[in-house]
């Protein structure tokens, strides 16, 4: 009987239990002898505590603090940097920054109490947005400079394609913080277990938790256990930010000696947890008489709020996607990483590419109306192609099906007959854009920092089961794991058991981030695999273990981003049409197609939900997700009625493609795809509504209130 | 205040005495261990506490007690015992609408909720009728699939 | 802080009891117990004594009487929108409230008496010219909607009052053409930016014999001036084009000035030209997109 392609969908091993309700999130556990805690933050943006009145606690209640940090601990949460605090002491960096913990059997009287507590402060006056946080306004509170990081990297000689060029075209484009609103809201628990403490987490990494925190009490990492619960929805929020939660809690843990729960109120998600960093992209393009572009110098700065978290790698992603997916002979980029009075901001699906990919599709947009020459023939002009050299002088080693992929989506979408139609101004427009994502950690990150490993255990009984640290978090891991396990095994899927991973019985495969985990973590399995599969008559139970091996022939510099920053990418094309209501300017979007190149599908529904969720959370961050910050108040829209996120009713439905291109070093031949697919349609769309209205648009998002402004 | 308020749950007359203005969302989940209802916004915005009110889908996070005396509830954990429920279930899991699952059981409720006024829904009609449930995973398609799965499979039920 | 809450059996001790401890009736409590929620797992508070009277069948109810329809105020924004003797734009308001989930629990009651300036419900209904009626212990009495809202969350009940329903008079003739535009935050579940309805009465020579006109979200209290109206009332369908800026300029000094100046305006005056221009072709459908 023919093997049935590895893409055919397989029913998700969780879907019962998730749609019945049987499936238990973190608030949905009970623990004997459980306490609650309620976080205490700082309600100014800067400056420091003067004094922190408590009313009198009745027994059993606890307020935990950085003075709760025992001999030997170190008041710190470990992320990239040790920058993070667990607990503020006496400076404070933003509002919501957590100065204690409230802990306490009833929640209705740890309510109160919360809002009893009374702090007083003697504030300093705040930088807000990246050019207060360039301009110091207030003092530098980080270094001398407010820059948690400052490089450049140059392809050629932007200077001398200066002095050569006819003219040169200057744009700025800005984005906003977007929030994650994964539907489960941040939650950890915190529990004394002999020596040892065990961290239950809704969470993406749980060895960057354990990592994390296991200092605070001068612990090894073994004496940490950090368990993954069922998690709803991460999207990068659950990425470090779960370190936030933990760290308070395992103190509080070792002072209390139960169990210690801290569940987020959405409020509490909104207004005081990370979010997407704003940015400012500004570009300076040299342009020869005849049009052709000769070089592009850009800067790029994110604003990275209170603390710097992994800021400098989103930013590093960022400046390496600067030239999208365009071939530009010469190009200088800079990027900065700027430390404001804002909370702070962290990982989000795309991972700082979403930002300049926006950005250098919509200046490709307005370089072509400044040569008055139709965008989709000025940027195809410059698709890169394989062997071309990128922004960072590597090369693209697999073959690139931009050409393939935009002529499913023209088809798809009657796009040629509809950009003529749709004259500028009519209210009617149709936009385009192309995208691409680096798969897995930048340059030597896998080789170097994360080493991946992945364990497969038979058991007696003969069920096999999946022991990696990566973790399901609705995307489909455990699925797409178990298919390849089954596959490269040839059983039945029905004797693979994948369980949410525990520090203390699994491997490291590392975190689930940067699309990272098929593409890598797949394959390592599919070794492992390989070696159970030779080895699978072997009497008694038995594991086998593979580690991550890197291809050869990438080089990279770590110090001077020269060379291989990713050996291989996903693509992307996306087409949006919108039609704009004259009398409201409120936009309603007519049509989606999109292709991609992700290699291969490993499952094809687990595949068209991420192509649907990526494009319409890419469409919310354009359209609708406006999320201001005020210096007194912090975040205005911290609720779901207010932060607005899109409804079934607010885009139709998508149509989608695949292009084939199998990568040989991924797992039956797949590459990433859960970031690729968010880093598009928001160029799309607002390509699209910048035609109807006949206005260039320079910022997102664009709410009905901004399209009236550019019209005024 | 306390009051003891009777009503009826999954089929089952309760009674449970408490003070009126608990949130339903609260009993279900804690008096009652019924957490297949969940809470994701407290007000009312994302659909994710939603169960069957009479026969009606509502939002348990804003209900007071006081307003449930007399009536009968209906959460996911009833609704799966059903024929339907049952076949909305398996047709959300073949048809790849779960993805975080958070949001999915007010999903299911909302769609046997639509169903029973729209036995062979249009696109339209389903859209609208999930409309006051938010999901943040799936970008919705293959969810309004799976309900127009599940209606073609349950012809008859509704 | 008084946690007092009663449940009583009939509006008659509903009515006792609002009298003797002005207790603040909780009807769908979509609005009350999101305001004084306390968190998960917390019973909401309130400041005041409260009683939940969504049991009450003496305050449901959708009827004609005498011409007039009445809404009781314990009707859910669902009841209304699928009642047939409700007038268009009032079913077209509850529609567009919230979700489904809302919508079966929230009251007209409730919407009315929170007065906020972004409700959805008291916009067709001022337009309309709807009139509240308030019960107590020792009586009864009616007054306009638009005068029963005060300002900004705030009405004219009285300490000892209950909203028992809404009467909404029918037009002389019935309308000619009818107009409602809601621009929400999104396409569904979302609160109101602005809210816009209107109403022509055109006699058989095309004179227009009556001009309706209100906006919701645009102000402290729903926009609407009989005096701007009469500015078109008596005029010939034909003469709108020459008077049109007139009106929109009129029309345009009844917002308020701090409500989201140059979206709401700007938005307001395209609609109402629209309307306008389009009464002026006189097409055939009633209700104008």
């Amino acid at each position: 009987m023919a093997k049935k392609p590895i893409g055919t969908p397989l029913r998700r091993t969780d879907a019962i239990a998730k749609a019945s309700g049987t499936e238990k999130y973190l608030s949905d556990m009970q623990f004997d002898d459980m306490l609650y805690a309620r976080m205490v933050r700082s309600g100014i943006s800067r400056g420091t505590i003067q004094d922190i009145s408590l009313p009198p606690l009745p027994d059993g209640y606890y307020f935990i603090t950085y003075k709760d940090i025992p001999e030997g601990g170190k008041n710190e949460l470990v992320m990239i940097k040790s920058d993070y605090r667990c607990f503020a002491e006496q400076d404070v960096r933003y509002i919501g920054e957590t100065i204690g913990l409230l802990v306490g059997p009833n929640r209705s009287e740890l309510a109160d109490l919360v809002d009893k507590i009374s702090i007083t402060y003697n504030e300093e006056t705040p930088a807000i947005t990246i050019e207060e946080g360039l301009a110091c306004t207030g003092g530098p509170f980080v270094g001398t400079d407010n820059l948690f990081c400052d490089f450049t990297i140059n392809k050629g000689d932007i200077e001398d394609v200066f002095t050569r060029a006819d003219r040169i075209i200057e744009d700025e484009i800005i984005t906003g913080w977007q929030e994650h609103v994964h539907l489960e809201t941040n939650a950890a628990l915190a529990q004394p277990s002999g020596d040892s403490y065990i961290i239950y987490a809704s969470a993406q990494c749980p060895f960057y938790v354990r990592k994390s925190i296991a200092g605070l009490l001068g612990l090894s990492y073994e004496q940490v256990i950090v368990r993954q619960t069922t998690t709803g929805g991460a999207f990068g929020g659950k990425e470090h930010f779960p370190d936030v939660l933990a760290g308070p809690l395992l103190v509080a843990a070792s002072v209390v000696k139960r169990p210690v729960q801290l569940v987020f109120d959405r409020h509490e998600d909104g207004a005081y947890s990370v979010k997407r960093h704003p940015s400012r992209t500004i570009f300076k393009t040299a342009l020869a008489a005849d049009g052709t572009i000769l070089g592009m110098d850009i800067d790029v700065v994110y604003n990275a709020g209170g603390y710097e978290s992994c800021s400098y790698v989103v930013l590093q992603r960022g400046v390496f996607h600067a030239t999208g997916v365009y071939n530009i002979g010469v190009s200088r980029v800079r990027g900065r990483a700027v430390a404001t009075n804002t909370f702070p901001s962290d990982a989000f699906r795309g991972f700082g590419a979403p930002q300049t990919l926006f950005a250098i599709e919509t200046h490709m947009c307005h370089l072509a109306n400044e040569l008055g020459v139709d965008p989709l023939e000025l940027k195809k002009q410059y698709f890169l192609k394989q062997g071309d050299s990128t922004v960072t002088n590597g090369h693209i080693f697999e073959k690139v099906v931009l050409s393939e992929m935009l002529n499913q989506v023209k088809t798809a979408s009657d796009y040629d007959r509809k950009i003529k139609e749709y004259t500028l101004g009519s209210g009617k427009g149709i936009g385009i854009a192309f995208y691409n994502h680096g798969g897995a950690f930048t340059g030597n990150g896998e080789q170097m920092i994360i080493k991946a490993k992945a364990r497969l255990h038979k058991r007696a009984d003969g069920i096999v089961e999946i022991l990696v640290g990566s973790t399901e978090m609705g995307q489909g891991l455990q699925t797409a794991f178990t298919k390849i396990v089954a596959d490269t095994l040839e059983i039945g899927t029905d004797r693979i058991v994948y369980p949410n991973p525990d520090t203390s019985v699994v491997a490291d495969s590392g975190p689930t981030v940067a699309s990272r985990s098929t593409m890598i973590v797949g394959k390592i399995l599919e070794r492992a695999a390989l070696e159970m599969k030779n080895r699978w008559n072997e009497d008694t139970d038995f594991s086998t273990e593979a580690q991550y091996e890197h291809p050869e022939g990438h080089p990279w510099d770590q110090n001077t981003f020269q060379g291989d920053a990713y050996i291989a990418y996903g693509w992307g094309a996306c087409v949006v049409e919108v039609s704009v209501d004259p009398l409201t300017y409120e936009v309603q979007t007519t049509g989606i197609w999109s292709s991609h190149d992700i290699g291969v599908p490993i499952d094809e529904l687990v595949v068209q939900g991420q192509i649907n969720g990526g494009i319409i959370q890419s469409l919310g961050y354009a359209a609708m997700e406006k999320l201001d910050y005020h210096p007194k108040k912090g975040f205005k829209q911290i609720g779901l009625s207010d932060y607005i996120i899109p409804t079934s009713m607010d885009f139709p439905s998508q149509q989608w493609d695949l292009v084939h291109n199998p990568y040989p070093y991924g797992p039956s031949g797949a590459k990433g795809m859960g970031e690729l697919v968010f880093n598009g349609a928001s160029a799309a769309f607002v390509d699209a509504v910048s035609r109807a209205i006949d206005c260039e648009i320079r910022e997102i998002p664009i709410p009905p209130e901004t399209i009236t402004e550019l019209l005024v | 205040m306390i009051r003891e308020i009777q009503f009826t749950l999954n089929g089952e007359v309760v009674a449970l005495t408490c003070d009126p203005l608990k949130r339903l969302l609260d009993v279900l989940r804690e008096d009652f261990g019924l957490t297949g209802t969940k809470e994701a916004c407290g007000e009312g915005e994302c659909g994710a506490c939603s169960v069957l009110k009479d026969g009606k889908i509502i939002t348990t996070c804003m209900v007071p007690m006081g307003a449930v005396h007399g009536c009968e509830i209906m959460t996911i954990e009833g609704l799966r015992e059903t024929q339907r429920g049952r076949v909305i279930i398996e047709a959300f899991a073949d048809g790849g609408a779960v993805q975080c699952g958070f949001c999915i059981p007010g999903m299911v409720i909302a769609a046997e909720s639509l169903l029973e006024e729209h036995p062979e829904p249009t696109e339209e009609q389903i859209r609208l009728g999930i409309s006051g449930n938010l999901c943040r995973c799936t970008g919705y398609d293959l969810i309004v699939e799976s309900i127009r799965l599940a209606a073609q499979r349950g012809k008859g039920l509704w | 802080m008084v946690e007092t809450c009663y449940i009583p059996k009939d509006l008659a001790e509903a009515l006792r009891v609002r009298k003797e401890t002005g207790a603040k009736p909780i009807a769908g409590g979509t609005d009350l117990m999101v305001v004084h929620r306390r968190g998960t797992g917390i019973v909401p508070r309130f400041p005041w004594p409260v009683m939940i009277i969504t049991q009450l069948q003496e305050l449901k109810g959708i009827h004609e009487e005498d011409g007039k329809i009445s809404i009781y105020s314990g009707s859910t924004c669902h009841e209304i929108e699928a009642s047939e003797l409700v007038p268009y734009q009032v079913r077209k308001a509850a529609s567009l409230m919230g979700a489904q989930s809302l919508r079966n629990l929230a009251t007209i009651g409730g919407n009315v008496c929170n007065a906020s300036p972004k409700g959805d419900l008291p916009v067709p209904l001022i337009m309309l010219d709807a009139r509240v009626e308030l019960i107590s212990a020792t009586g009864v009495r009616q007054l306009l909607l638009d005068d029963f809202i005060t300002g900004p969350k705030t009405t004219a009940l009285q300490d000892d009052e209950l909203l028992s329903r809404i009467i909404i008079p029918k037009p002389e003739q019935p309308f000619t053409y009818l107009w409602y535009r809601k621009i929400g935050t999104r396409r569904a579940n979302a609160i109101s930016k602005l809210s816009m309805c209107a109403a022509v009465t055109l006699d058989l020579s095309g004179n227009i014999i009556d001009f309706r006109s209100a906006n919701g979200a645009s102000g402290p209290k729903v926009a609407r001036s009989r005096s701007v109206e009469e500015l078109i009332i008596g005029t010939s369908v034909d003469t709108l084009p020459d008077i049109l800026p007139r009106v929109l300029d009129a029309y345009d000094g009844i917002l308020s000035p701090h409500a989201m100046p140059q979206y709401r305006r700007s938005s307001t005056r395209r609609m109402l030209a629209y309307f306008l221009t389009e009464v002026g072709k006189r097409p055939a459908e009633q209700i104008i997109q």
